[in-house]
């Protein structure tokens, strides 16, 4: 507990140095936001109120102090792009991005490490040949194309899916197999080496020799250590996928936090640019310590060291 | 939420059956679902300037005047109006009818209240310039007001009937405050159920002041940016109508007799906006040629697919006061005559910007070769929108800007032939003031389009577009090319929802069969 409140207060001075470098980064940008606002047929003036009424007219110093007064009293401003709170427009798509990510991880971890560890056991043999060649496949399968095939399919032939949106929970399920499938693929890859290393362990032929059954020594014995590297991995993918997929966000028409960063973007949408990238900032810290603590779980050895 | 399930649930079934081979039974009656190619920003028509949010905003908001399908001003909210002598006031009788959607009166004093809130720059609304030309509204008594002019206008009403001076409930004025935007309440056929990410809800306004309209229940705006994406929205049924239908899709849309397509005629001018204070484009003989060079008909069946008509004026047919000027022909030869007599022979290099997007590109790329054809080595330098804004409007005097050539567009959104050149070609609208890239200057243009500002007699405004036009003709400010037509896909068990040139999309009379 006292390494958890630990690493949550080391987080702070991190996210303050990522604010800073955030505030200058979008600001070095080319572009003009109060144009950007006003349109390409504003007059003089209209875009003089924008800026105005954007508050960029201020020197940058005095941007800053008024950011970092009014974040640190939980107000993230106001869009450019559609003048609402910084915080409904990120938490309208933190939700939908969350729910694709839970369901595609969700599926993908399963299904990845399972295959990976089955195929590991078979090391060698038909079966491990065919479940590698798979998951090559699934690295391979572009996003956009397999999504594509997907709508054409369950929406336009069979009418049985909506082509895209956030409504039900039917909606969620080509988004999220799409966005699985090459998750799903590197943990298959990564799981059967893993295990293979861990197979050919001392510990492992010494749960052997001591007479357990095959079952136990592969889940219990094999696995457990093996899914080490895969945590790790697991954890970084689902960091990146927090932070939105573009191709699926947009391929299924999905409100999520990806598509959200580049409209800002192509907007100099300046607060909601901040807020997004402090946010993901977050979460990477917060994923990295659900990691460490997991290793913990997994090899009590790790947790004493620490 | 509970709509949308039923919509779902009914689609199921229509998958059932038509698995089955039966006829597909209708959607949720009367509810049309409409796929649009990017996000909605907002619903306050006053603080708007993208034709998506605007469009939209229509739903639920009018004017005092607005826009028929051939852009004709007609009254709306308004009777009729009152010009006095020297065009500088204006006196509009208004509507007795009316109810705002939370049942507040349409009256003289709601009008002066959002003008007033409208033109005031301290609320940094962004149409505020649509009604800079008044200088004091009154309340003549209930249904009448009088609008001062600054100065004598002929194309107030103009204004007036654009999307962006829509009157909104006095009531949600005071309510919301800046959250108006997000509560739209206006006089419109539609009142606002909800409104997520990509998502608008309207329903039927049962009090609305044309009696049997809207014949539709319903109307859901999905916003689908990705093109293939928002077909598939209109193949699979979940909507009936989607814009722009991308045109590389008509051929499937063709082929399934479920659907329809529509096309509608623009007022989107397309044009090479050449610098005319910088050399080679200061040589009118250089301008012309370049026109010679370009086969217009050409690039729009390459670029567009064919769906537009050649420029053959400074604005497009739509626009009031357009005065025909005649295709700018096709001939390399006299091009290339043209360019040696400047003293380029040899033709010369030089770059050409616009804003990056595929059909921008391509539409480049397709001018590239056409000119290289005659000489001219032209770059390409396509700019990411924000980098353009720096490049375009950052030149704050003529030789400061770096634009040589560039590939852009003009909506004229007041219909009228003012915004359709005033901005483009007033030796007052270079940038940053306004949007004059080929920095063109001429005395008599200058002079003419203050005339035609100037008045509201229809004959002299006339003759004042008709030479501007015919002077802007002749010395090319602008490679000249063409008038984009909009391409919709449509169910046809859709009717009466019908495109305005502008873009934007008039609900009223839309009904699903």
């Amino acid at each position: 507990m006292l390494f958890f409140l630990r690493r949550l207060v080391g987080a702070i001075p991190v996210l303050f140095a990522v604010s800073i470098f955030v505030f200058g980064f979008v600001r070095v940008l080319p572009g003009d936001p109060a144009r950007l606002v006003a349109g390409a047929d504003a007059t003089e003036q209209e875009v003089a109120s924008a800026r105005q009424s954007l508050g960029l007219d201020r020197p940058i110093w005095e941007q800053y102090v008024r950011y970092v007064g009014a974040s640190l009293k939980g107000d993230l401003g106001v869009s450019s792009r559609t003048r609402e709170p910084v915080i409904d427009v990120i938490a309208a798509r933190f939700w939908p991005t969350l729910w694709l990510t839970l369901a595609a991880m969700g599926w993908a971890t399963l299904a990845g490490t399972f295959i990976g560890v089955w195929a590991g056991t078979k090391r060698g043999r038909w079966q491990d040949q065919v479940a590698m060649l798979v998951a090559i496949g699934g690295l391979s399968f572009p996003g956009f194309w397999l999504g594509f095939l997907l709508i054409n399919l369950f929406s336009v032939h069979l009418g049985w899916l909506p082509t895209g949106g956030f409504d039900s929970w039917l909606s969620l399920l080509m988004p999220s197999f799409t966005l699985g499938v090459g998750v799903a693929a590197v943990l298959a890859r990564f799981s059967r080496s893993a295990f293979v290393d861990v197979a050919g362990e001392d510990f492992v032929r010494t749960a052997r020799s001591k007479g357990l059954r095959e079952r136990r020594v592969i889940w219990r014995h094999g696995v457990r250590n093996a899914l080490i590297p895969v945590v790790t991995l697991t954890g970084l993918e689902f960091g990146t996928l927090l932070g939105g997929a573009i191709v699926v966000e947009t391929v299924f028409a999905w409100p999520g936090l990806g598509r959200l960063l580049v409209d800002s973007i192509a907007f100099r949408d300046y607060p909601v640019i901040q807020a997004e990238i402090l946010l993901l900032s977050a979460e990477f810290l917060l994923i990295n310590l659900v990691i460490d603590m997991l290793y913990g779980v997994l090899n009590p050895e790790i947790r004493l060291r620490s | 939420m509970v709509s949308s399930l039923i919509n779902r649930r009914s689609l199921q079934i229509a998958a059932l059956t038509v698995g089955l081979g039966l006829a597909a039974p209708a959607l949720a009656a009367g509810q049309i679902t409409v796929g649009v190619g990017d996000n909605i920003l907002g619903l306050d028509p006053t603080d708007l300037n993208d034709s998506v949010s605007l469009s939209a905003s229509r739903l639920f908001f009018q004017g005092l005047y607005g826009f028929d399908r051939d852009l004709k001003l007609v009254p709306v909210l308004a009777e009729r109006t009152d010009v006095n002598a020297d065009s500088t006031q204006y006196t509009v009788h208004l509507r007795k009818d009316v109810k705002f959607h939370d049942g507040t009166p349409f009256n003289a004093e709601a009008v002066k209240i959002n003008y007033d809130r409208l033109r005031d720059p301290a609320n940094h609304l962004k149409r505020q310039s649509l009604l800079e030309a008044i200088d004091k509204v009154e309340v003549v008594d209930d249904f009448t007001i009088r609008l001062v002019l600054k100065a004598p206008s002929g194309v107030l009403l103009n204004y007036l009937a654009h999307t962006g001076a829509s009157i909104l409930s006095p009531k949600a004025i005071a309510q919301y405050g800046k959250e108006v935007s997000r509560h739209p309440v206006g006089t419109g056929p539609f009142v606002f159920t909800s409104w997520a990410t990509d998502n608008l809800k309207a329903a039927r306004n049962p009090d609305y002041w044309r009696k049997g309209l809207p014949r539709a229940d319903g109307v859901i705006i999905r916003s689908v940016g990705e093109s293939g994406a928002r077909l598939a929205l209109l193949r699979s049924g979940e909507a009936q109508f989607i814009f722009p239908l991308p045109q590389e899709t008509v051929q499937v849309v063709e082929k399934d007799s479920r659907l329809a397509i529509d096309k509608t005629p623009s007022i989107v001018t397309q044009y090479v906006a050449l610098n005319t204070q910088k050399k080679p484009f200061d040589d009118v003989r250089v301008r012309q040629a370049l026109n010679y060079a370009i086969d217009k008909n050409a690039f729009i069946k390459v670029v567009y697919n064919g769906f537009g008509i050649p420029q053959d004026a400074p604005v497009a047919p739509g626009i009031a006061f357009y005065s025909k000027q005649g295709v700018w022909p096709y001939d390399p030869a006299k091009a290339k005559q043209l360019l040696a007599e400047a003293g380029y022979p040899d033709g010369f290099e030089t770059e050409i910007w616009n804003f990056s997007n595929t059909l921008n590109n391509r539409a480049s790329q397709f001018l590239l070769q056409q000119l290289a054809a005659v000489g001219v080595k032209v770059k390409l330098n396509p700019l990411e929108a924000g980098v353009a804004t720096t490049r375009l409007w950052g030149a704050k005097t003529p030789e400061e800007a770096e634009v040589r050539m560039f590939f852009g567009s003009w909506a004229p959104s007041t219909g009228d032939a003012d915004w359709a050149l005033r901005p483009l070609l007033s030796s007052r609208s270079f940038p940053p003031a306004l949007y004059n890239i080929s920095y063109f200057k001429d005395a008599e243009v200058d002079a003419e389009l203050q005339k035609g500002l100037g008045t509201a007699d229809a004959g002299q405004r006339k003759a004042a577009y008709d030479k501007i036009q015919k002077l802007v003709w002749e010395k090319t400010p602008w490679i000249f090319l063409s008038v984009n037509t909009l391409v919709a896909g449509r169910d046809k068990r859709l009717t009466g929802l019908t495109q305005l040139p502008d873009t934007s999309l008039t609900y009223e009379d839309a009904e699903l069969q």
